[in-house]
């Protein structure tokens, strides 16, 4: 899955520690899922995308992910 | 590339939130607590102080009540976890775990091979130490 979020991050002008703080996890966690290293969970990416005010959709896109599992198309 | 910057959230960016920094150095606490107890009812037991009878039993069982308060503290860190420290938390079980068993089952045929005889007790140490160990290489990975 690749995602947006460090551009929509520095649209607002917040730091890695600013938007850990808004979404209530680790700057560490912020930092994984913009490297792609890790995923965020679906409550995560619903609190994502509370906090830019965009679907979920405009913010990730599917695509192979940390894990190596490329997802399945309907 | 890693982005630097400064306050609480920097500062616990191996630990996940201060939450789980906090619930971390609790089980951390319980754990040298468990260790401290076991190291005292060991002594005494051999050193044959404890009168036989009940206070006997008493002092084998107490260092166990501390440890299920240290596995109460490991679970309650987990459950409140970050989602990223949770992620880390449980492939490092799964390390840990899956390298002690091996290691129990494994080393019966490396005895029976000819390998030097070794204590039950080793094959949990191999698991904590694993354990301990992939947490070290699995956070870095996320980093």
């Amino acid at each position: 899955m690749t995602n947006r979020l460090r551009v929509l991050r520095a649209e607002r002008g917040w730091s890695q520690a600013d938007l850990a703080g808004h979404l209530g996890v680790s700057r560490q966690t912020v930092n994984a899922i913009e490297t792609g290293k890790y995923d965020p969970s679906l409550p995560l990416a619903f609190r994502l995308s509370a906090v830019f005010g965009l679907p979920i959709e405009a913010i990730f896109e599917p695509g192979e992910g940390p894990d190596g599992v490329v997802p399945a198309r309907a | 590339m890693t982005e630097t910057t400064t306050g609480a959230w920097d500062e616990a960016r191996c630990d996940g939130t201060p939450e789980d920094a906090r619930n971390r150095r609790r089980f951390a606490v319980w754990c040298l607590a468990w260790a401290a107890a076991f190291v005292a009812a060991t002594l005494l037991l051999d050193g044959g102080v404890v009168p036989p009878g009940a206070a006997t039993w008493v002092v084998a069982v107490a260092p166990s009540l501390i440890g299920l308060a240290a596995i109460r503290s490991y679970v309650t860190f987990v459950r409140g976890a970050d989602e990223l420290v949770r992620r880390i938390q449980l492939e490092s079980l799964a390390w840990g775990f899956g390298a002690g068993v091996l290691f129990q089952m494994g080393y019966r045929l490396l005895e029976r091979a000819g390998a030097p005889t070794l204590d039950l007790n080793d094959g949990l140490l191999v698991m904590v130490v694993v354990w301990a160990a992939a947490q070290l290489a699995i956070t870095r990975r996320y980093r």
